[in-house]
């Protein structure tokens, strides 16, 4: 299987991973050693001053991840921008899963405020990779614009639709000159190995590895998905027909019964 | 001194944010802060004085997807 670059990164493994909705820092380090997964997301919060939180920082930056925070709880573009910048000083990168969602309830990305925060961040020497929908002209304006990578939805954050938007991931994948990582909405296996099989750079799980009853084993699955499908995407699917075609020689020696 | 702090009132012993940190017992990794809606780079909190009109609010890292 090929390795991914993303600005100057080199990802063996084409599987993202989200830290998110796991029960304990434990379980959440075991299903990341299982995934194989080089690059997990985080969030930022105020801190809470009465209580000491889990640190899942830690034996993250131990196991050498790769850091992504995300803007997760920004609205506007000027939200997520001061988001990024306490994250670059949080986390000490300047990679930034550039997410603005104003509506709790369904989740969607702001795509004309994630085009404004994207160019200010940009000139601001982040390396924005942003969740957007699955909209093959906003993508090609990010990408224009200096995004290093797109993530375009499958379907609704922690919904496990899987990839409802596949036509218009088809488009941006083939117009895209950066890689495509099909974030959100990844509830099984097979909807990982059909993003990949579709041509995905790479694809990001979060819930459905997270709130399985067995967190670690679902990673495993999800690593061999994901493999299972890039090494498919790599070896040139079959072109599909309505018409059937043999796959046996059609020979007459039935007919030299008769 | 009394300055706001994650958006309430906090009586402050000491004089800069690196002091503040201190105080709250918290770990240095992983948050950052910003003070009257300017984010502070980690290098210069030791010598960030805090005053009766600063707001400041400490952020951590946390799961998240």
């Amino acid at each position: 299987m090929s390795s991914l670059l993303i600005a100057g990164h080199e990802f063996r493994s084409r599987l993202f991973t989200g830290t998110g909705k796991y029960a304990s820092a434990n379980a959440m380090m075991d299903s990341i050693t299982a995934s194989e997964s080089e690059l997990v997301t985080l969030s930022l919060r105020r801190m809470d001053l009465k209580h000491q939180t889990d640190n899942i920082l830690q034996p993250l930056q131990k196991k050498g991840m790769k850091l992504l925070p995300n803007t997760s709880g920004a609205r506007t573009a000027k939200e997520a921008i001061f988001a990024a910048e306490l994250a670059r000083e949080a986390l000490e990168t300047n990679w930034v899963k550039l997410e603005i969602h104003p509506d709790p309830r369904y989740l969607m990305p702001d795509g004309m405020e994630t085009l404004l925060a994207a160019e200010a961040l940009i000139k601001k020497g982040f390396v924005v990779m942003p969740y957007v929908h699955a909209d093959p002209v906003l993508c090609k304006r990010l990408e224009e614009i200096g995004c290093q990578c797109v993530m375009p939805l499958g379907s609704p954050i922690g919904s496990n639709m899987g990839l409802a938007s596949r036509p218009f991931l088809e488009i941006i994948i083939e117009q895209s000159r950066v890689p495509v990582i099909v974030d959100a909405g990844i509830g099984a296996p097979s909807d990982a190995a059909l993003a990949m099989e579709i041509g995905a750079d790479a694809v990001l799980v979060n819930t459905a590895m997270a709130v399985a009853n067995q967190p670690s084993k679902m990673a495993n699955a999800f690593r061999l998905a994901v493999e299972a499908g890039r090494m498919a995407y790599e070896s040139g699917l079959g072109e599909r027909r309505i018409q059937a075609q043999a796959t046996s020689p059609l020979t007459d020696f039935i007919g030299a019964l008769s | 001194m009394k300055i706001m702090l994650n958006d309430a009132p906090y009586e402050f012993a000491g004089e800069t944010l690196e002091d503040l940190i201190i105080e709250l017992d918290k770990s240095q990794q992983g948050i950052a802060i910003a003070l009257n809606q300017q984010v502070v780079p980690r290098s210069l909190w030791c010598s960030t004085g805090l005053d009766e009109q600063s707001l400041v609010f400490i952020f951590e890292s946390i799961a998240g997807g």
